[in-house]
């Protein structure tokens, strides 16, 4: 299978501190890829090196199995960057023009895919408009309709959601799920993991430019979960806090008052934890197994306390609690 | 080389598009026609006057000054004996417009030269006729006085045509003093109106991209490098055009002016033998030269500047080194245009950053061998391949830096990197 993108041991640095540190990774045709991480953990400076805008100091970025960067490429590949920006004194209709010539498109098409576009988005009598008359919203779309308006084989998304209101939000994931469904492929960073894990086929989480996992979701979801258990109470919650402190049966526990979220220690079983939770008289609303949320896992990842993958493992060994 | 073109095309149709372009663009003709009505203006300024002339000599002089005046063409006098309320009553017809002025003419006139015009209306030319009229007057009614025959006053007294002409490149031009040196003047104030104008356009247009952030998604499509280029070439085309409706205007006024005449009740013919400094080709191929030059040379800087500026106000202050430069040749001009050939203007000349102003003016003001302007153009175009290429490098790296201005250290390390 091709590969639209892969980043081989990648290395920037601004001004002293590392941004992306030997950060590889590789997506596959027709996939959606999420990379993940908090804020400041490198996914937009590796976007960007993967758009040819910044130079990697190290390391190597090869696009559709080919080398150079997004520049060469760019007529295959949409971008949004993170801080969107149209030029708001140009009419709709002669920006998205402008901005598909400048990824090569000719004038003729490009006229022709913007009247599209602004048709299918509902925004053709906005067409000879300024940008700045139109509301933010409408911007989004017409930014949106730039990035794809070419009908790029690559989509390079940086932060897609976020300043989106529901609706764009909601034309946005339509769009990204029509295209994996036409064969193309989807490369998204995000740090909001609900996208992640209703979108992604393939993840790789980041933190401090350093790769700590990549794999599909079930993988992540397996090698980093463990069996996990939400209990809900109903009232009286007995001798509760006291059985979740058991470290023969629980690892680690996410308490949201009403609510918690377990992580069962390894070798534990779920019914020894019901029973002494109903011996202990707690009122139970739901008792359920589950697997581990993306965003737990994301927070045991990247949470303060375990900042790195080796601290992550040396933790699992030693099933020390998390308390 | 798509996208340089779409780039320069952005550029110029979004400039073209603008309010600012076509004030400009209709202000520079509004300009030429009023230049044209007020030469047409002054010129009737010339015409005929009627006035009234207060004799109260002994001689009957106000009567051969009446028939000096009427013989002049530029008078219709008629004589007024001196009386009390003679006087009073004229300045009521100057007053009612019937009469232009009056002028009292005494004894003093042969004796000591005194006479007295009065009128509403001073205007230089006709003070000067009156001047040469009487004085030629006086001459002879004072060599009479002496006894010579009048009729040798009249074979000697003949006025000198002084015709002036100008040596410009080995050819001679008719064309006065006053001309070259306006023409020069203007030259190099359109150039360094046109210079800065326009390298401030590229400058603001690279900080839009900036502030907008839509540099990003440009940045990643197109080389910066082309991007500049784009950008400089699309805001110098802009001026072209610019030139270009401001000529043919130009063109197009000039050859109504016997209908501007006709209209405005001057003698058309007048408004046809107008003087218009005549610019020749070379003088012409030297000015869009340099102006070109010059014009790459500074929105390269101007461009560099944009990248490295985050705001409006950082820009303004980033780039008055550039326009100080460009000042230089600006508070040069006067001394360039009194001296074209001094060492002053030739150094001038000879330095990249102040030759597009220098040199064409020292070429227009003809004194300027052919060795110096090839060699002032070879200095301009190094200059502009060097700058350029720095600016390119600044450029590259600063579109993409946000927050604090860089300081001289970090432009350095920009270009070396």
């Amino acid at each position: 299978m091709s590969e639209p993108v892969v980043v081989d041991r990648v290395t920037k640095q601004f001004a002293g501190h590392t941004a992306v540190d030997e950060l590889s990774l590789s997506v596959s045709a027709g996939i959606i890829y999420g990379l993940l991480g908090p804020n400041g953990a490198g996914k937009t400076t590796t976007l960007r090196m993967i758009m040819d805008i910044y130079e990697p100091d190290s390391g190597s970025i090869r696009l559709f199995d080919q080398v150079g960067g997004g520049r060469t490429h760019s007529a295959r590949i949409g971008y949004l960057p993170e801080e969107r920006g149209l030029y708001p004194r140009m009419r709709v209709l002669d920006v998205l023009v402008f901005l598909a010539e400048a990824k090569g498109v000719s004038r003729r098409v490009a006229r022709v895919k913007a009247l599209e576009w602004l048709e299918r988005l509902g925004l053709s009598d906005w067409r000879l408009r300024k940008v700045s008359d139109l509301s933010k919203g409408m911007q989004q779309k017409v930014q949106f309709i730039s990035t794809i308006l070419h009908d790029p084989d690559l989509v390079i998304l940086d932060e897609p959601f976020s300043g989106l209101d529901p609706v764009n939000s909601q034309v946005l994931r339509d769009t990204v799920v029509d295209y994996r469904r036409h064969g193309k492929t989807v490369l998204f960073s995000t740090h909001i993991m609900e996208h992640a894990e209703k979108l992604c086929d393939r993840l790789c989480i980041i933190a401090r430019g350093k790769k700590l996992i990549d794999g599909t979701l079930a993988e992540v979801k397996r090698t980093h979960g463990g069996k996990h258990v939400i209990v809900a109470f109903d009232g009286g919650q007995g001798n509760a806090q006291q059985i979740f402190k058991d470290q023969r049966l629980v690892a680690k526990i996410q308490d949201f008052g009403q609510q918690a979220e377990l992580e069962l220690a390894p070798g534990a079983d779920a019914q020894e934890i019901l029973k002494a939770l109903v011996n202990s008289g707690a009122r139970l609303a739901r008792f359920e197994l589950a697997s581990p949320s993306l965003h737990k896992i994301f927070v045991d990842l990247v949470g303060p306390e375990a900042a790195t993958a080796a601290a992550i493992g040396a933790r699992a060994e030693n099933g020390g609690p998390n308390a | 080389m798509h996208k340089v073109w779409a780039v320069i095309r952005r550029e110029f149709v979004e400039r073209v598009r603008t309010k600012w372009f076509w004030v400009s663009a209709i202000l520079g003709p509004v300009l030429f026609a009023g230049i044209i009505v007020f030469q047409i203006v002054q010129s009737l300024g010339g015409a005929v006057r009627n006035v009234a002339v207060v004799d109260s000599t002994t001689g009957g002089l106000g009567a051969r000054v009446v028939e000096a005046l009427n013989a002049s063409n530029a008078f219709r006098a008629s004589l007024a004996p001196a009386g009390l309320r003679v006087v009073d009553s004229l300045k009521d017809l100057v007053e009612a417009k019937q009469l232009n002025g009056l002028l009292i003419v005494t004894n003093d006139l042969v004796e000591t030269g005194r006479a007295e015009y009065q009128a509403s209306n001073l205007g230089m030319q006709t003070i000067e006729a009156l001047q040469r009229t009487l004085g030629r007057l006086v001459v002879k009614a004072r060599l009479e006085q002496k006894g010579v025959n009048p009729a040798v006053v009249d074979w000697a007294q003949i006025r000198i045509a002084l015709e002036q002409k100008k040596i410009t490149h080995g050819r001679t031009v008719s064309e006065n003093a006053t001309q070259s040196f306006l023409t020069a003047y203007f030259m190099a104030i359109l150039l360094f109106m046109a210079i800065l104008l326009y390298g401030v356009n590229v400058m603001s247009s690279v900080l839009e991209e900036k502030t907008t952030r839509i540099i990003e998604v440009l940045a990643s499509s197109v080389r910066p490098f082309q991007l500049m280029l784009g950008k400089i070439f699309g805001a110098g085309a802009v001026s072209f055009f610019q030139f270009f409706i401001w000529a043919v205007s130009a063109r197009v006024l000039l050859s109504l002016r016997g209908p501007i005449a006709r209209a405005l009740g001057a003698n058309p013919a007048d408004a046809q033998t107008m003087s218009l400094p005549h610019i020749p080709a070379a003088t012409l191929a030297v000015f869009i030269a340099f102006f070109l030059g010059g014009f790459l040379l500074y929105s390269a800087m101007f461009a560099a500047v944009g990248a490295m500026s985050s705001n409006e106000q950082e820009a303004r202050q980033a780039q008055q080194p550039v326009t100080i430069l460009l000042m230089i040749s600006y508070l040069s001009i006067l001394g360039l245009t009194n001296d074209p050939g001094s060492t002053f203007a030739r150094t001038l000349s000879l330095v990249p950053f102040t030759t597009p102003i220098a040199t064409p003016v020292r070429w227009t003001a003809g004194s300027m061998p052919m060795w110096e302007l090839v060699a002032s153009l070879v200095i301009l175009a190094i200059a502009i391949v060097g700058v350029t290429w720095v600016a390119a490098r600044i450029y590259r790296v600063g579109i993409l830096m946000t927050g604090k201005r860089p300081n001289l250290k970090e432009l350095m390390r920009w270009v070396r990197a």
